[in-house]
């Protein structure tokens, strides 16, 4: 089994606290940040090839150098822990098991970004992960870390997936609805409250500490040629055992469902996966061959997003699933444009008419049609997440949906 | 039956929401913060509720109202003593989620959104709760209540006062 | 400014610029819904995309500024698929309610269904319900339904009233345009929602079900209801006179003026119109004799006039004007007083209420015209020329529109005063408690019946033209001044047309100098002092 950088700690007694974090090695890499400039920290970052984890996948150290450098007036740190993308949980065992990784990555992006003024949005949901989370945040105050330069604020959020859209979560944090934000002006630019902006998840944060203090190399050398490092692979459906495995983002989708979660449950014969949460087009049996970083998936076809894999095994129907996911998206919908607004309810109309066998011949190409036609339409890339399954499971398992469909 | 109830806050409560109002750049970042201070002190969010709110905020009493029913947490009307929120997205799904909720329905005797006669319980079916790992699953107030069986089901709402 | 190219056409722009607007100043059309210039950019309908070389992906116009060197397609294949699959996503749930729908003929969705959709509609399934004829206050209807969400009412209300009545509530296609419940579209400028919805779903209450809008005519006139004299447009139903039980004027809507109203009209001004085709209105000249009214001819009627004047001094002869009269009729009047030599003359009566102002559009000061009235020269006091009717000194008073009872003073005083008159002659459009104690009463013909200027408080003249022709014997008052001067002898070459009348005010009087009709044109011009 390779190293575990993430879940390093998650095995120790009261791993939240601040005394077990400290006893190993907790805080050190923060101590030598604090002596490191700035651009050195952004340049740190960029060499690790670490790459956003909340689901875009974006490079996180150039991310970090958007922030305009004459800019005189606040930066702000927003921490994204809304996590909401089905099938994903990694980000709720951080907060929970090791809230101070989180905190120590916080202070150290903070330097490097030059931000005094910290938010970290927690999705309403998430009682207990709040309630530990800020105990850790107190007991970092009181032990001087926080407060001295960077201060953290955390806020709850009230129930809206739209809110782990990095704008989304803006405007929610400004007071009001989630809606995302048009852009141009880019966060990084113009975010939080009108000022500098950086939006970082919860894992990639945690990555953080351990490159400051093992170095770029380590952690680009954990990697690919474009992905560094390790990450937190939530795995769910129909495996022998459901769990949260650390893997180098090297590792295949058949390794993760096989030697890490015991193989396929069920009938025991995989028949699909959903590989990076609900917004990823679906992989066949015949694609679990790949590898689980960004660029990997993408040249799949699908996405690595937020790394939350569904197995589905030869039980389960694939319209069904689609039914579940179109559902979803037609709830969650901001509906602030009118692509994503009126065609996600549409859509699950269609869906779920079909699987109720009231499906009419041309709705398999009308979904089709219409999920295309707005695809890369929208303010948000919420649309292009619904637009993932609409076209993957129908196009891959057409023969499925058509055979619920009555003939004429 | 509750109680017709002042809607205000105590002078705690008031410098409470100063405080967290002066956390955030604009005081209005503190709005999600003071609307759930709002449910837990008066049970819910009623269009009194509100407008009291907008009150101290300086906004619209239409601003709020936009913000509360756009968010699932915020309860419009009366809820129950305790809400039982059963996940029914994918990975519950495949693990049994429908088959549960009919289980807390017949149960309970109610359908989805209602509330039960004696006021104990409400009941709702909820988007991904990020517990894939233990599905199927349902939040119970503040806790997950994870590894679902009809038998827990159970179990869990006998618990419930 | 940057210099782009748009569609092949190269073009100068100021900075800051967005792409409709860079569309527009280089003649093409970019078709859009959520975007209006004076609002905050949405971005959320998404169907003003355009291409923009070396991006990849379709964009949005109006948050898109014109940069140099851009280069611009609005009209490639994939733009007009694009605006094509945004067409049929806003009317997904659109309900077919063009039959029943006010919006019919002036709504956005039919004229870019026809220009930029034609498809084949394929939604079968059940269109999500929301709330119809919700009314919002005294003068808007809202149909949820028909409602686009593009946010432009709501941002109205944020950013030009600063009220923030609306709210776009729920989420998904569950999304509602509403009022907080219980509340109401309160503002004063509540009607301008309507002309700033593309669709149907803001209609006007007034406006209701009266007559189609393909059937109305137009003519550009100013608003007579205060002293801004915002820039109008009033509709005519002409055509179909069985609707709307004979109103010939239909509504009226705000026409763009840069620097006097921009886009907008208060509801006073909107919905200030009633007086037009009120039974109220006079339309035949008649004497009263104690109880015994006689309708006139004009010729009768004028020589009445000029007989009632004739037969006391100059000194005995009062004239209240009135500021809601054109600089025509005014000119018109102030010959009239020259001529004759009468000195007690005055216009400005205070009202009953203290009209309210507000630092958007609304003046205190309800008339049109005061500005002109004061600078033709017939100012004066008000208060003492009916103290000198009531005393005798004035024994032949002419009001023009004034209602006098209707005003500050005692109704006492004015009775006092009105009823010692030896002649008492009152012209106007509508009756009122002066009109019933007159002898002579003269019909003027309404705003919207004749052409004319008014000057503005801030010294703007601006034209207002003939919408309908007058409502029985009715005239302006230029014109029963100007037969007055004639039949007196005092001016045989009175002009029998208003455009003379202004070109003889530009003469005689300086703030005007070197005005003409066609120099006011649309925009209206600032008296000489004021630019």
């Amino acid at each position: 089994m390779a190293e575990m950088v993430l879940m390093r700690n998650f095995g120790h007694a009261d791993s939240h606290t601040l005394a077990a974090y400290r006893a190993h090695g907790g805080y050190a890499a923060w101590e030598k940040a604090r002596r490191m400039e700035p651009a050195e920290l952004v340049e740190v970052i960029k060499a690790s090839n670490l790459r956003g984890l909340g689901g875009a996948g974006f490079p996180t150290g150039t991310k970090w150098s958007f922030i305009p450098k004459n800019h005189t007036g606040p930066v702000y740190l927003v921490v994204n822990a809304d996590e909401g993308e089905p099938g994903t949980f990694k980000d709720r065992y951080l907060l929970e098991r090791d809230p101070h990784a989180l905190i120590e990555g916080m202070l150290i992006a903070s330097r490097a970004i030059r931000s005094a003024y910290g938010f970290v949005y927690i999705r309403g949901e998430y009682v207990e992960p709040w309630r530990r989370f800020s105990a850790a945040v107190r007991e970092a105050y009181d032990a001087g870390h926080l407060g001295r330069g960077f201060d953290v604020v955390v806020h709850r959020g009230a129930g809206a997936y739209i809110c782990g859209e990095e704008t989304g979560l803006i405007s929610s944090l400004e007071g009001k609805k989630g809606w995302p934000k048009v852009k141009p002006p880019f966060p990084a630019i113009k975010g939080a409250f009108g000022q500098p902006t950086i939006v970082n998840n919860v894992e990639t944060l945690a990555c953080v500490p351990p490159i400051v203090e093992r170095g770029a190399a380590w952690f680009a050398g954990l990697g690919t040629k474009t992905q560094g490092g390790t990450r937190m692979y939530s795995v769910s459906g129909r495996v022998t055992r459901p769990a949260v495995y650390e893997a180098p983002v090297s590792v295949t989708l058949r390794q993760l469902i096989y030697e890490h979660a015991g193989g396929v449950s069920g009938t025991g014969r995989l028949k699909a996966v959903v590989p990076g949460g609900g917004s990823a087009a679906i992989l066949t049996a015949d694609e679990i061959d790949v590898t689980m970083d960004v660029d990997g998936l993408k040249a799949a076809g699908s996405m690595i997003g937020s790394a939350g894999v569904i197995v589905m095994d030869e039980s389960v129907s694939i319209p069904e699933a689609l039914m579940v996911l179109a559902r979803f998206y037609a709830h969650e919908s901001c509906g602030q444009c009118t692509p994503c607004r009126e065609s996600t309810g549409w859509i699950y109309k269609m869906v779920h008419r079909i699987v109720e066998g009231r499906g009419h011949k041309d709705d398999l190409d009308t979904i089709l049609d219409v999920a295309k036609r707005g695809g890369g339409t929208t303010i948000c890339a919420f649309y292009d997440g619904a637009v993932g399954p609409y076209i993957s499971y129908i196009e891959k398992f057409r023969s499925e949906f058509e055979a619920l469909i009555p003939r004429a | 039956m509750s109680a017709i109830q002042t809607i205000a806050f105590s002078p705690e409560q008031l410098a409470e929401v100063r405080r967290l109002q002066s956390l955030y750049p604009d005081g209005q970042g503190a709005l999600l913060p003071v609307l759930h201070m709002a449910q837990d002190t008066f049970g819910y969010i009623s269009l009194e509720a509100e407008e009291y709110v907008a009150g101290l905020f300086g906004l619209s009493p239409a601003h709020v109202h936009e913000v509360v029913t756009f968010y699932t947490l915020y309860f419009r009307a009366p809820k129950g003593r305790h809400v039982v929120a059963v996940c029914h997205n994918l990975s519950c799904h495949l693990a049994g989620a429908p088959d549960i909720l009919a289980h807390v329905k017949r149960r309970l005797g109610i359908e989805v959104g209602e509330t039960t006669e004696d006021g104990r319980i409400t009941l709702q079916s909820v988007e991904c709760l990020c517990a894939c790992e233990a599905a199927p699953m349902m939040q119970v107030d503040d806790r997950y209540e994870l590894n679902l069986t009809a038998d827990k089901v159970d179990r869990v709402l006998e618990g419930l006062r | 400014m940057p210099k782009l190219t748009i569609n092949g056409k190269e073009v100068d722009v100021p900075a800051g610029t967005n792409l409709i607007e860079a569309a527009r100043i280089a003649g093409f059309d970019v078709p859009h819904y959520c975007y209006h210039p004076a609002l905050s950019i949405a971005g959320q309908c998404r169907l003003c995309m355009v291409d923009i070389d070396k991006t990849p992906r379709p964009t949005i116009a109006c948050n898109t500024q014109a940069a140099d060197g851009m280069v611009v397609h609005t009209e490639t294949d994939r733009v007009k698929e694009t605006r094509r699959s945004i067409m049929e996503f806003h009317l997904i749930n659109h309900p077919l309610d063009c039959p029943v729908c006010d919006q019919a003929g002036e709504c956005f969705l039919q004229i870019y269904y026809m220009k930029h959709g034609l498809y084949d509609p394929r939604m079968t399934d059940e269109k999500v319900h929301k709330p119809k004829a919700v009314p919002l206050g005294p003068h808007v209807m809202l149909d949820a339904e028909r409602c686009i969400l593009c946010s432009r009412c709501v941002r109205f209300c944020d950013e030009i009233t600063g009220t923030g009545e609306l709210g776009i509530f729920n989420r998904g296609d569950h999304s509602e345009i509403g009022l907080f419940p219980g509340h109401d579209l309160s503002n004063k400028y509540s009607g301008n929602v309507v002309d700033i919805c593309p669709v149907g779903a803001l209609t006007d209450r007034d406006f209701r079900f009266k007559v189609r809008v393909w059937y109305l005519d137009t003519a550009k006139s100013i608003c007579p209801g205060c002293a801004r004299g915002c820039n109008i447009d009033v509709h005519v139903n002409r055509r179909r006179p069985h609707h709307d039980g004979g109103r010939r004027v239909a509504r009226l809507k705000p026409r763009f003026n840069t620097d006097v109203n921009r886009w907008w009209l208060c509801d006073d001004g909107r919905y200030g119109f009633d007086f037009v085709d009120d039974p109220s209105r006079i339309v035949a000249p008649h004497r009263r004799d104690g109880r015994a009214v006689t309708v006139v001819s004009w010729d009768e009627a004028i020589a009445d006039v000029a007989a009632a004047l004739g037969r006391v001094r100059a000194d005995q002869i009062g004239i209240l004007a009135s500021p809601r009269m054109s600089n025509e009729d005014l000119f018109a009047l102030k010959t009239l007083v020259t001529t004759l030599g009468i000195t007690r003359v005055a216009f400005a009566v205070p009202p009953a209420m203290p009209g309210d102002e507000d630092k958007l559009l609304i003046r205190a000061d309800k008339n049109p015209n005061t500005r002109g009235a004061d600078l033709i020269g017939l100012g004066g006091d008000a208060r003492s020329l009916l103290a000198d009717a009531r005393d005798g000194r004035v024994r032949c008073l002419w009001v023009f529109h004034h209602d006098v009872f209707a005003s500050a003073w005692p109704a006492a005083d004015t009775r006092a005063a009105l009823e010692r008159l030896d002649t008492l002659i009152w012209s106007g459009t509508n009756a009122g408690a002066t009109s019933e104690l007159a002898h002579l009463v003269l019909p003027s013909a309404v705003w919207v019946e004749r052409e004319g200027t008014f000057t503005n408080f801030e010294g703007r003249v601006q034209r207002f033209r003939t919408a309908i022709e007058p409502l029985g014997a009715a005239r302006p008052d230029w014109a029963i001044v100007g037969d007055v001067l004639r039949v007196r002898g005092a001016d045989p070459a009175a002009p029998t047309r208003a455009e003379p009348w202004f070109r003889r005010l530009a003469d005689a009087v300086p703030a005007f100098a070197g005005m003409t009709y066609r120099t006011i044109g649309d925009a209206g011009v600032m008296i000489e002092s004021a630019r």
